[in-house]
């Protein structure tokens, strides 16, 4: 279904970059930088200094007009910086969207004029389509949008959607009626009502979290930006005590002059923790958008927290959008087995039911495998006698991650073969690495 | 200085600390069992004292209550308080015990006295032995030197059973808790006290003041012969006992514990020392117990421990280098100016760093004497918020503030989901510890800010410059986080009776009601057991780490005023100006 290309936009994107300069300007907006206390205070810092050097410069009075000058652009300078930051990491994940999105542009439909098979039809965009519209969807077409068949029965590939990879059968009446765009017919054909507007469907519902614009903020972050209120508070008092302080002294003492507004303002953008303030947004989105660059979408804040906390993923099945035909990409020798033993251990694993999978092992143990085991003849050899061998355990890819995370042995090795080996510890962190699936 | 004066001085430190580490489990563990209700050594005497206390006046001890309940019946308790005192200090001419017929005070001063003594600051603008009565000192200002010494420990008690105990709504009946604690802690251990000081020579009775005719005829200021000098007499030995105990401070006497009546002699120096020390410390291990892990509360205390010997190794630093200009002159020796012979440099400067690193703020010299640096340590222990020991319960509970804050930014830093004690902090408990924590410094900065600015406050500074700076900044820092020492320099007027009045109140009641909400908040919590995901927060890094955070944020917080006061003088003393 999504063919994007493979290398996700890159930081220095120029398209990324100039979208992300004028957003950053657009976020100076008081209302938006609501969200962000203490920039807040940066910025009436800054528009205050701005102020007083245009006092300067108008009067000549006061302060010399390039210090006020050079504090105020230092000063919106440093709330560009936070704005710039917060706009990049958004740009990023909206470029993504604007992939996704162009893909499915490309599905044309077959909108038919009556409600039936042999009825004459106009190839129109997906886009075009509408409520209550009526197409065709014929073999190894791609279902352009949600809605339900009306006549006829097709098998289906979900894999895309649910994650199953065997096709599923779809036809008129009854519940098994409902098809989802994105998915693609495989045999048969039928015809579909649109039942969801563009805009509305589950592609781009999906779409809409990829662009992550309502990112909302963890329960960490929240608890994190009181600290930062409370310290800005907090210095903001210090900077006003140092004001009657230094006032005072100066008279006291009969020399010297008391602190001006300027160099207040600067030490007080000075210790409020801006730093922190003007990347957590960023540092939250950016997260999410590393997740994407994984193929993995967040769905918020929290689950990038969580995120945080794993080691090692491992998935029951495909995902959301994958799609679900698995393949063996590598066997896994332990305990001093040889390539070939697993080769024929693998052959024999339970559950052979499905036949995507036996292909695809075949696939692999033929490219991959000069071995003599005979199981990579045609037809499959006489079970081997004697124990099974400790390799061909199946490891269980149903445990729940945090648990793997905490026990990795007992979560994963359910064989029944003896003790976990030892030595395939160190690489599990290592195995899901390589990330996306090879067709994404 | 001569090396046997160090030597001596380095073994009365070490004695003192060693033997106060000694206390901490036996106090420790004997206070959990108070609290918790448990039959101790002293419940024959007291249960049927108890029993008659509720049934007088209609308490059922084994009805619980939750935060707000708490709360509220604290705030009625401590404002009765209060109020009672206030009257008393208001009517005391019309008021029995009184032999030298003092007048009642003015309403501004009896109020600040009022609160002050309420909120377990102490802080004085008057002179006990030419203001106050007998029957004040005793009746009205000793009963709330228990009353609020109590009620700050029943706070905490509460904040611990927030902690220990999971999915509950109550944190125990603050009537119950207030009367154990006054029953079994402090009137036994200020009874040993007592008992002890009036032994080794604090005095103990109502007489009227005695005179005694002067050896040698002197002339007073306006030129008049003076042949008699006036020694005031009174119930000092009870009143000095729960004065550390209780981390009072409020001396009978205006030269508080450098008076000879209230503080004879070394022995009673060393001993009052440990009295101010002694339940703030003790109460650690009765945390780690009542939550079930005793390192807990060992970690919390050697935080304590080396924020304090830092302190004092400091503070004994600057004062035996003393004044530059003192010695360039060829005075030889130690420089001992405010301070007491018989106490020496280091019987002086444990005394200042334990009473300002509790909430104490009896002194056993004149803090306004100190070198600059040497006057910033006891200062920089009070801004800290007095979590070195700290005060009774409010030590802890504001110690324990800051571990929240620690646990919280740790976690983040090495992404782990904050957790402490198996509860974990969220959004409320922050706010809670943040309040806890900035109350008193957002009070210092603010109020001592106006005081500069507005004409009456800068009037009544009798040393202008740096040091006056010092000596306001002291006095708000000491009035808001009920400490209750000055650096004196400040006339008593009417502007800071009531300023320093508003900060005493501020700094003691937000805290503490913040302190409930957040028990209130942690113990409704699901405990979660420890995983590999937790900070340990019962290990060395744990412990360097709050350390640097309590330092990082007095720091950030206070940094440019103090450099504004006593680091300038410090310079000016050094250059000579």
């Amino acid at each position: 279904m999504v063919s994007t290309s493979k290398e996700a936009k890159g930081i220095l994107d120029p398209g990324v970059l100039k979208g992300a300069l004028r957003a950053s300007f657009k976020k100076l907006d008081p209302r938006a930088l609501w969200s962000n206390p203490v920039m807040l205070c940066v910025e009436v810092g800054s528009v205050i200094t701005t102020v007083n050097f245009a006092y300067g410069l108008a009067s000549g009075k006061g302060e010399p007009a390039w210090f006020t000058g050079l504090v105020s652009f230092w000063l919106w300078l440093t709330v560009l910086f936070a704005t710039f930051a917060e706009a990049l990491a958004e740009g990023r994940g909206k470029a993504r969207a604007e992939d996704l999105r162009k893909t499915r542009t490309e599905v044309m439909a077959k909108k038919l004029k009556k409600p039936e098979l042999g009825a004459p039809y106009d190839l129109v965009s997906g886009q075009q389509l509408r409520k209550g519209d009526v197409i065709l969807v014929e073999a190894n077409d791609m279902i352009p949008g949600d809605g339900e068949v009306i006549v006829g029965a097709a098998l289906v590939d979900e894999s895309a959607v649910t994650g199953e990879s065997a096709p599923v059968v779809r036809e008129a009446g009854g519940d098994r009626s409902a098809v989802t765009g994105g998915t693609r017919v495989i045999a048969n054909r039928f015809v579909m009502r649109i039942t969801a507007n563009p805009g509305e469907t589950f592609l781009d519902r999906m779409i809409a979290l990829v662009e992550g614009a309502k990112r909302r903020k963890t329960p960490n972050e929240i608890a994190l930006e009181v600290l930062l209120i409370a310290l800005t508070v907090v210095f903001l008092l210090v900077v006003l005590n140092l004001s009657p302080v230094s006032i005072y002294s100066a008279k006291a003492r009969g020399q010297g002059q008391p602190v001006t507004l300027t160099v207040i303002i600067a030490l007080f953008v000075c210790l409020i923790p801006t730093t922190i303030a003007a990347l957590l947004s960023a540092i939250g989105i950016a997260g999410m958008d590393r997740l994407f660059q994984r193929n993995v979408i967040a769905m918020s804040g929290r689950a990038i927290e969580a995120a945080g906390d794993v080691n090692v993923l491992l998935l029951d099945k495909t995902g959301t959008i994958t799609l679900g035909n698995r393949q063996a990409v590598a066997f896994i020798p332990v305990a001093g087995h040889t390539d070939a033993q697993v080769a024929e251990a693998a052959f024999w694993l339970p559950s052979p039911t499905r036949p995507r999978k036996v292909a695809a092992l075949w696939c692999w143990l033929r490219k991959n495998i000069n071995c003599a085991c005979g199981s990579c003849r045609p037809t499959p050899p006489p079970f081997p006698s004697g124990p099974r061998p400790a390799s061909a355990g199946w490891i269980s890819m149903s445990a729940p991650i945090v648990k793997a995370r905490r026990r990795p042995s007992s979560a994963l090795w359910k064989a029944g073969a003896g003790p976990f080996p030892r030595n395939l510890i160190p690489r599990l962190p290592r195995l899901p690495k390589p990330g996306a699936p090879p067709w994404w | 200085m001569s090396n046997n004066g160090m030597l001596f001085d380095l073994l009365q430190i070490l004695a003192c600390l060693s033997l106060l580490t000694l206390l901490v489990k036996p106090l420790g563990r004997y206070m959990t069992r108070v609290y918790q209700g448990d039959r101790t050594l002293l419940s024959p005497i007291f249960v049927p004292v108890e029993n008659l206390l509720y049934r007088a006046a209609g308490i059922d001890p084994q009805v619980e209550m939750g935060w707000k309940q708490y709360a509220l019946a604290m705030l009625i308790f401590n404002g009765l308080g209060g109020l009672v005192l206030l009257a008393i200090l208001l009517l005391q001419g019309w008021l029995p015990v009184n032999p030298e017929k003092f007048a009642g005070f003015s309403w501004d001063l009896a109020l600040n006295t009022a609160v002050s003594f309420m909120t377990n600051t102490n802080w004085q603008f008057y002179s006990g032995e030419s203001a106050a009565s007998y029957f004040t000192q005793t009746l009205g200002l000793t009963v709330q030197q228990f009353l609020s010494a109590a009620s700050g420990m029943a706070i905490l008690i509460a904040l611990i059973r927030g902690f220990a105990r999971h999915t509950a709504e109550t944190l125990g009946n603050f009537w119950v808790d207030l009367t154990r604690g006054t029953l079994y802690i402090l009137l036994p251990l200020s009874l040993i006290a007592a008992v002890f000081l009036a032994s080794q020579g604090v005095i103990q009775n109502f007489s009227p003041y005695a005179k005694t005719t002067l050896i040698q005829e002197v002339q007073d200021t306006k030129g008049n012969v003076v042949k008699e000098q006036t020694i005031p007499m009174g119930p000092v030995a009870s009143l000095e006992a729960i004065k550390e105990l209780g981390t009072n401070g409020g001396g009978f006497f205006n030269a508080n514990s450098s008076h000879p009546f209230e503080n004879p002699t070394p022995v009673t120096n060393f001993v009052e020392i440990l009295l101010i020390l002694l339940i703030p410390a003790g109460l650690t291990y009765t945390f780690g117990h009542m939550v079930g892990s005793t390192r807990q509360g060992w970690a919390i205390y050697v935080a304590m421990m080396i924020l304090f010997v830092c302190a004092l190794g400091a503070m004994y630093w600057a004062e035996s280098h003393g004044n530059p200009l003192v010695q360039k002159s060829g005075v030889q020796g130690i420089y001992l100016e405010g301070k007491e012979v018989r106490f020496g440099l280091g019987g002086s400067v444990l005394f200042s760093c334990a009473t300002t690193g509790t909430s104490c703020g009896a002194v056993n010299n004149m803090h306004d004497s100190l070198t600059p640096l040497g006057g910033l340590v006891p200062l920089w222990l009070i801004l800290l918020g007095e979590i070195v020991f700290g005060g009774v319960g409010s030590g802890l509970y504001t110690m324990l503030a800051f571990v929240v804050i620690a646990v919280f930014v740790a976690g983040l830093m090495i992404g782990r989901t904050p957790e402490y004690l198996g509860k974990k902090i969220e959004i409320r408990e922050m706010w809670m510890s943040v309040i806890i924590v900035l109350t008193a410094g957002i009070v210092i900065l603010w109020f001592s800010g106006v005081s500069l600015l507005i004409p009456a406050g800068v009037s009544a500074m009798s040393n202008p410059g740096p040091h006056g700076l010092s000596e306001v900044l002291y006095a708000f820092a000491s009035t808001a986080n009920n400490n209750g020492s000055a650096l004196a320099g400040l006339n008593g007027n009417m502007f800071y009776n009531l300023m320093t009045a508003a900060a005493m109140l501020l700094g003691r009641f937000f805290p503490k009601v913040a302190v409930l909400a957040m028990a209130g908040s942690l113990v409704r919590k699901k405990y979660i057991p420890p995983s590999l995901g937790t900070l340990p927060t019962d290990q060395a890094p744990f412990v360097l780490w709050l350390v640097l955070v309590i330092w990082i944020i007095g720091a950030l917080t206070f940094f440019p005023a103090l450099a504004m006061g006593p680091m300038v003088e410090h310079l000016i003393m050094q250059g000579g100006l």
